[in-house]
């Protein structure tokens, strides 16, 4: 018995590094695979979303409706980012990487300010059962599961929607898909907001497995990079779900022996191998693999 | 080299101020800094010191970013690596008064070494630009988290302990001989080694290999079809960057003789992007310029005890970044040229979309 409950425990912690690096990067990902912007102020945005989720939680609101409300609210938050300031440096991605820097600036210490450094968090909700003498919190196994349905759902929504053909055409070529009538302006409008809800509910999300704090985004900053990183932008949704766990089968051990840190810093040195080795990342090299299979 | 051509290199076209009134200027400031203490207490030449000595690094990241095209977020990173090297061989050594010049060595060689091990993997991994940036911004992170985790008495070198999130203190001071280096000696070291520092980059960016360095900025494809191995000379301005950051971290710890983590947190690696953006980031003048008014007021802010102090600079960033996209002085700067050349000085591409 105790050797199942030992297989589970081992298979439970990859799947939940896994999901966290997925939560962490998912956000970022689309904003990036889509719009080319590398979103600096992506850990603000998951921190704003947490923190939505922890005050409307006090206030005696459900979980899953204030995750749904930090979804929303975060989400209109980008839209008015991206019609203010990210629009004039499309095609400028440093300028983009730096203006989003200052605005991640502003917002953890406008938060620090408004909130003060601490804010009492959520306890995870859900109980947790045994297997053996290993133990499993319901929460993080609903956690892999969401974050499985939500790139599922994201895949979906890219592939069978209206606004996904639209977006991939804008994507591709974007002269072209104006020329075919194709609102780009407001397809990019939407993309930024949707990445900004992503990451607001992915904050909300891990809201109560953290400490709420301004700086909290911080922590989420080295994983979600580390994770888009490594994916690649040939396709990001591939990449991402690649490199969430290619990354957890290195962190898992990593982080069992030797500690968290040591974890995090055996991400940074797999990133930097993967990419001496695949400069484009997991995603290009998938790509490269089936487009050989198909045409053999 | 003959002397002309030393001048030729200076007064090149690739930084501010060229005229004749340029340079009667610009000797008069250095007049003004040079009579500092006839006019300043021993404090606020302390204070100017430390204005002064954030230069070098800011003058580090113009050249990697306004010149070469590389953008890094983690400067920082080498000025607390730097800062602790010294903090630990000086310590060790402080029985002689060899220790500091040892550190300081010591530093810059450190972070070199670190730089070139950094930069291989990334130039020579062929790294798509926006990457380079997320890296150095996740090693900076990396080294707060794990400098901040050492305290205890396990974590020491030698004598010296690296004391965790309460930092490293009683750091020595830079000394030759019995010659202790604080107060008004230690304003006239800063500002000696920030000048030749600024000269030394201004030469740089004027000579063959700074020409290369915009080259490669401009189109990387193309300066390499002309024969010219760019990974060698992004990984060179890399290690220089690195470099010059060391050498304001270790004026740093020599000047307050305490280093924390929080030095190379998310806050502090902003401020040299934001010096630089605001100074205007291939114009190395124009960033040494802000570099110290910045500083000053962050000084003046944060001493009224505003805690605003990082929102401003953060605001600040953001309206340079929309409304004066070369820099705000480097703008003013431009406006005192002809029209020609004014006209002639586009805007840098960051690269196709």
């Amino acid at each position: 018995m105790d050797a199942i409950g030992f297989a589970a425990n081992i298979v439970y912690q990859f799947l939940t590094n896994a999901s966290f690096l997925l939560l962490a990067a998912i956000g970022l990902v689309v904003i990036l695979g889509m719009m080319n912007i590398i979103n600096l102020a992506h850990g603000e945005l998951m921190m704003m979303g947490a923190y939505t989720a922890t005050i409307s939680t006090h206030h005696g609101i459900p979980f899953p409706l204030a995750v749904l409300l930090a979804f929303f609210l975060v989400g209109i938050f980008g839209a008015v980012l991206e019609r203010l300031i990210i629009r004039r440096f499309y095609g400028r991605e440093l300028g983009a990487l730096v203006v989003t820097w200052g605005i991640s600036l502003i917002m953890g210490q406008g938060t620090l300010l408004l909130f003060g450094p601490f804010m009492p968090s959520i306890g995870i909700p859900g109980g947790s059962f045994a297997l053996g003498s290993h133990s499993f919190a319901t929460y993080w196994i609903a956690l892999i599961c969401i974050s499985g349905l939500l790139i599922g759902a994201l895949w979906w929504t890219y592939h069978n929607t209206r606004f996904g053909l639209m977006s991939r055409a804008t994507m591709q070529k974007s002269a072209m898909a104006e020329a075919l009538g194709v609102n780009t302006d407001r397809i990019y409008m939407l993309t930024f907001a949707l990445g900004a809800g992503l990451a607001g509910i992915s904050g909300a999300l891990l809201a109560p497995t953290a400490s709420i704090s301004p700086l909290m985004g911080q922590q989420f900053v080295a994983p979600a990079f580390i994770t888009v990183v490594v994916g690649g932008g040939a396709n990001v949704l591939a990449g991402a779900v690649g490199s969430s766990l290619l990354l957890s089968l290195v962190k898992t051990p990593v982080g069992l022996i030797l500690g968290a840190f040591l974890g995090t810093v055996a991400l940074l040195l797999t990133a930097l191998i993967v990419i001496r080795l695949m400069p484009n990342g997991i995603s290009a090299y998938l790509q490269r693999f089936t487009e050989r299979r198909v045409g053999a | 080299m003959t002397g002309m051509g030393i001048w030729r290199l200076l007064n090149g076209e690739e930084d501010i101020g060229q005229s004749p009134r340029f340079w009667l200027g610009a000797g008069a400031v250095l007049l003004a800094l040079l009579l500092l203490p006839f006019y300043q207490t021993e404090f606020q030449a302390s204070n100017a010191a430390y204005y002064l000595l954030n230069i070098p690094l800011a003058l580090g990241l113009s050249m990697l970013w306004g010149y070469g095209g590389i953008l890094s977020f983690g400067q920082v990173a080498y000025f607390g690596i730097a800062g602790y090297t010294y903090g630990v061989i000086a310590g060790n050594l402080s029985a002689t008064s060899l220790g500091p010049l040892i550190g300081m060595v010591g530093g810059i060689v450190c972070c070199a070494i670190v730089g070139a091990i950094f930069g291989y993997f990334v130039f020579f991994g062929r790294v798509q630009n926006w990457i380079i940036p997320i890296l150095t911004l996740v090693f900076t992170l990396l080294l707060e988290t794990f400098l901040g985790q050492t305290a205890g008495y396990q974590w020491r070198i030698g004598t010296v302990q690296l004391g965790g999130y309460n930092g490293m203190t009683s750091i020595p001071s830079f000394q030759i001989g019995d010659r202790v280096f604080q107060g008004y000696w230690f304003y006239f070291f800063t500002l000696g080694l920030t000048l030749s520092a600024y000269v030394c980059c201004r030469l740089l960016v004027n000579s063959h290999y700074g020409k290369v360095l915009i080259a490669v900025r401009e189109d990387v494809l193309r300066t390499e079809m002309l024969g010219y191995d760019i990974r060698v000379h992004q990984l060179t301005v890399f290690v220089l960057a690195a470099a010059l950051a060391g050498l304001s971290g270790l004026l740093y710890v020599q000047w307050g003789n305490y280093i924390t983590p929080s030095q190379v947190g998310l806050v502090p690696a902003a401020l040299p992007v934001i010096w630089v953006a605001v100074g205007g980031r291939d114009r190395l003048l124009a960033v040494a310029i802000a570099t110290y008014l910045l500083n000053w007021i962050n000084y003046a802010l944060s001493e009224a005890g505003n805690e605003y102090a990082p929102v401003i600079m953060g605001t600040l960033l953001l309206a340079v970044m929309l409304f004066f996209p070369r820099g705000i002085i480097a703008a003013i700067a431009e406006l005192r040229r002809p029209k020609s050349r004014a006209a002639a000085t586009v805007p840098a591409p960051d690269g196709p979309k």
